[in-house]
């Protein structure tokens, strides 16, 4: 009973998650007729994680008496359908679409691991989360925050230049994913191990350090042992060693702030998909935006549901209005929670016109052949090999007879 | 949405409250910046008389309307403080038709990308080129040097959206008043 009310929140991977979270939260074995380990673990608990609920079986035992067998059987029924999904698949369009455009604060976990559809998705929530509840001059109150985890991919800053960042081909073949994000910032690898966090504000609330100051907190709360930090960057740094990345996006009188979170990404899977600072050889002119390359490490945590529901219980608390009415928690997945809104996002992602020919302009040259090539919007506007002006130059480094006159290396 | 078991759990919750929010770009707005337009540049100096209106907008933009309809458009001081070091301003493309509150660009700043709107419908003559070799120009004189649009529109067609604009004292009062 007791691990099972830490999942009134359905979680991606329920059981393993359930099992560690028995195996990773509580010091020793619970015996429950064992009333000094009982007091003992309650003791740990509430100390560690001062705002969680269900850590109280104290302070809930009288409410927990008043109620009959049948109220047992069907709040334990909901909870098994909610950590299974059974009954439960994300929010109608209609439900989302009334959700997003009402005032109010909530939680929305996709369910999806298409990034595609997860970016549209923060996408919607973003442009259609209303700027004022009631009229002007009222504080605004409508928060979100969004989970999604995507399947692998390379995301890179709306204002970078995708042949600087990443080796298209080397993510090609290992079946990652590009995408070209909304947001401003460097490039980050995304992996099932790997949790997106987005927490969207008003633009005058909006403060780029405020969202990871929380998660800090929140994961302290939980494990006080965490060698957990803040980096100038606003980064979160786990052993000194960056373990979220976060980026920024203003608009409309209102602001996200979405972050990744490395829970347990295989990380030796990302080396060679992001290209070195400067390569040998390769000249660029160009004002994109750069990525500071950083050590990366996962956090400590058992599964990616352990910091969703960190995050979760963290908000709740954070943002739970007078009344005690709990933050709601809706779930979306990319088959019932979609509109031609959404549906219009996930194609202009997925276009080459905003991948490869939006994002600024840029001169590069190559010692190896002596080739010079201007682009902008992706095409060839001047080149010394004449031939190639007017050519994508996406499409020369699909073409190996081309590309070797260019240049022989990785690129 | 709930059962009957957590909203029990609500009401025994006994979990400490969030501390206020607190503004993070009012702290800002007081002190040394001016939102004035810099009288030295182009924005200003591009017809003799000088602009014939100067307007801002709830977005943080400031936009300077010349007699021949000419206007140039950029970010207020308010909005570049707050934003912090420019990495990268999209520029809007010469010829394109705007409608009123298109955005028209986008300010990069510590890894923030700020849509820029228009309020107003025209077309876009140039965009500042000068700010792709130097996007500080939007912190150094955002109303000045670093403007970010040039664009020609009809004073008559856009009176609505004119008159709906904020003088100089009612964006420092919205600056003052909004939350």
């Amino acid at each position: 009973m007791l691990f099972l009310r830490h999942n009134l929140i359905a979680t991606t991977y329920p059981l393993r998650s359930l099992t560690r979270r028995l195996s990773s939260k509580v010091p020793f074995d619970i015996n429950d007729t064992d009333d000094k380990y009982k007091e003992l673990n309650t003791m740990y608990s509430d100390m560690f994680t001062p705002s969680n609920p269900s850590h109280q079986p104290h302070t809930s035992e009288p409410a927990k008496k008043a109620r009959t067998l049948s109220e047992e059987i069907a709040e334990l029924n909901n909870e098994i359908d909610s950590v299974y999904h059974v009954n439960k698949p994300g929010i109608s369009a209609e439900e989302l679409e009334s959700h997003v455009k009402s005032p109010g604060k909530f939680i929305l976990k996709s369910i999806s691991n298409n990034p595609y559809y997860n970016l549209a998705l923060e996408n919607y929530l973003f442009r259609n989360t209303p700027l004022k509840a009631t009229g002007n001059g009222e504080p605004f109150t409508s928060q979100r925050l969004l989970f999604y985890i995507n399947r692998p991919c390379a995301v890179i800053g709306k204002n970078q230049t995708v042949w600087q960042e990443v080796y298209l081909h080397e993510l090609e073949k290992r079946g990652y994913d590009l995408l070209r994000r909304l947001s401003g910032g460097g490039t980050v690898i995304h992996d099932l191990g790997n949790v997106n966090y987005s927490y969207i504000t008003s633009r005058n609330q909006f403060d780029s350090s405020f969202f990871n100051k929380l998660i800090i907190r929140w994961l302290l709360n939980y494990d006080p042992s965490l060698p957990i930090e803040l980096n100038k960057r606003g980064d979160i740094l786990f052993d000194q060693k960056k373990c979220s990345g976060s980026a920024y996006k203003i608009a409309s009188g209102k602001a996200y702030h979405h972050g990744t979170m490395l829970i347990n990404s295989d990380l030796n899977k990302f080396h060679g998909l992001l290209k070195p600072h400067t390569k040998e050889g390769v000249h660029w002119e160009t004002p994109s935006v750069g990525s500071v390359r950083s050590d990366i490490s996962t956090i400590g945590l058992d599964s990616a549901d352990d910091f969703i529901d960190i995050c979760v219980d963290g908000f709740q608390t954070e943002f739970g209005d007078k009344t005690g009415e709990r933050v709601p928690v809706y779930l979306c997945d990319e088959v019932t929670s979609v509109n031609e809104d959404i549906r219009t996002t996930m194609e202009t992602l997925q276009s080459d016109a905003w991948k490869y020919r939006s994002g600024p302009k840029f001169n590069v040259k190559f010692d190896e052949s002596g080739a010079v090539i201007h682009v902008e919007k992706g095409i060839i506007t001047y080149s010394n090999m004449q031939d190639l002006v007017g050519m994508p130059f996406k499409s020369i480094w699909q073409d190996a007879i081309v590309r070797q006159s260019i240049y022989t290396g990785k690129f | 949405m709930l059962s009957v078991a957590a909203i029990s759990r609500i009401a025994v919750r006994t979990a400490p409250r969030a501390a206020p929010l607190r503004l993070f770009l009012r702290c800002q707005s007081s002190s040394a910046v001016q939102n004035h337009l810099n009288k030295d540049e182009l924005p200003f100096k591009f017809s003799a008389a000088g602009p014939k209106l100067v307007k801002y907008t709830k977005e943080h933009e400031w936009l300077a309307m010349h007699a021949d309809g000419t206007t140039f458009l950029g970010i207020t001081d308010y909005a570049a403080a707050a934003l912090g070091d420019a990495t990268y301003i999209e520029l809007p493309e010469e010829g394109t038709a705007v409608e009123a509150s298109d955005s028209i660009g986008s300010v990069e700043s510590v890894k923030s990308a700020s849509e820029v709107y228009v309020p107003v419908a025209g077309e876009i003559i140039e965009g500042n080129t000068e700010l792709e070799a130097s996007p500080q120009l939007i912190n150094s004189d955002p109303m000045g040097k670093g403007w970010i649009a040039k664009l020609k529109i009809d004073e008559k067609a856009n009176q609505a959206a004119l008159d709906e604009l904020f003088s100089l004292e009612q964006y420092e009062e919205f600056l003052k008043s909004d939350e």
